[in-house]
């Protein structure tokens, strides 16, 4: 079954390999209010998110087609009680592209809000 | 209040915003700027009785496949701001899971999509991105 065309099967399916995304990676923008640096790494077959203060969290990855193969993106969420953040990331060559979803849980009237920074690998 | 960052906080004398984020700005049928387009080629945002949601297709052959209608979360740019410029939506086809997130920028709808088969196909789980346009 398909949602789309880009669903269809191809011939052979390669497990999603997370290599690209391992390693450090720190904001272009030094003065951000958002994600300062971050880092990805492998544990068995988890993929792991940390940043700093948020701790730890399972991330999965993405490759960019059904194909599989070397992973372009990933996905991965922080429950703080008060605020969920969904962190959703590709890459774009050497960069990486980091979407934060953010949505308040507490009576603080806050909105809900994105926002987006950019990252270089250590 | 409590934050895990500083975007997180409200300005200094800033009143919160009451925590409704307006979707109008993104009201609309958005097509995709890729007329040959695999994946996803319409996306309609609505508001229906009060409720922000989202109707999606993706290319078909011969027809679009409509994916029917979801609720939706807005976001604003920042926590007290409350114009929505993002959007994202959960569509749970049963053998496949796609997770949709938008913004708009200047007149473009940059629509990223995390999609998940939970089918048992060995289907790769695989990101795209698109463009839209109104």
């Amino acid at each position: 079954m398909i949602a789309r065309l880009s669903d269809r099967p191809s011939g052979t399916v390669a497990p999603i390999d997370p290599s690209p995304l391992l390693g450090d990676w720190i904001n272009y923008d030094t003065t951000t209010r958002n994600i300062a640096s971050l880092t990805i790494s492998r544990r068995s077959e988890d993929v792991l998110l940390r940043i700093d203060d948020w701790g730890e969290t399972t991330a999965l990855p993405f490759s960019l087609t059904t194909a599989g193969g070397e992973a372009g993106a990933f996905r991965a969420a922080y429950h703080f009680g008060f605020a969920r953040i969904a962190i959703l990331a590709y890459l774009n060559k050497r960069l990486l592209v980091v979407d934060a979803y953010t949505t308040f849980h507490d009576d603080s009237g806050r909105s809900n809000y994105f926002a987006r920074d950019h990252f270089w690998m250590r | 209040m409590r934050y895990v960052r500083a975007e997180d906080r409200l300005p200094n004398g800033d009143a919160a915003p009451g925590g409704r984020v307006d979707p109008s700005l993104m009201l609309g049928t958005w097509f995709a700027t890729d007329k040959q387009s695999a994946g996803v080629v319409k996306v309609e945002l609505s508001e229906r009785e009060g409720a922000f949601v989202v109707r999606a297709f993706g290319a078909g052959s011969p027809d679009p496949i409509d994916w029917g209608e979801v609720p939706a979360i807005a976001y604003a740019r920042s926590v007290d701001s409350g114009e929505g410029m993002a959007v994202s939506a959960v569509f749970d086809f049963g053998f496949e899971e796609s997770l949709l997130a938008a913004y708009s920028k200047g007149g473009i709808l940059v629509l990223d999509t995390f999609n998940t088969f939970k089918d048992g196909s060995g289907r790769s789980a695989y990101f795209s991105r698109e463009f839209f346009h109104r």
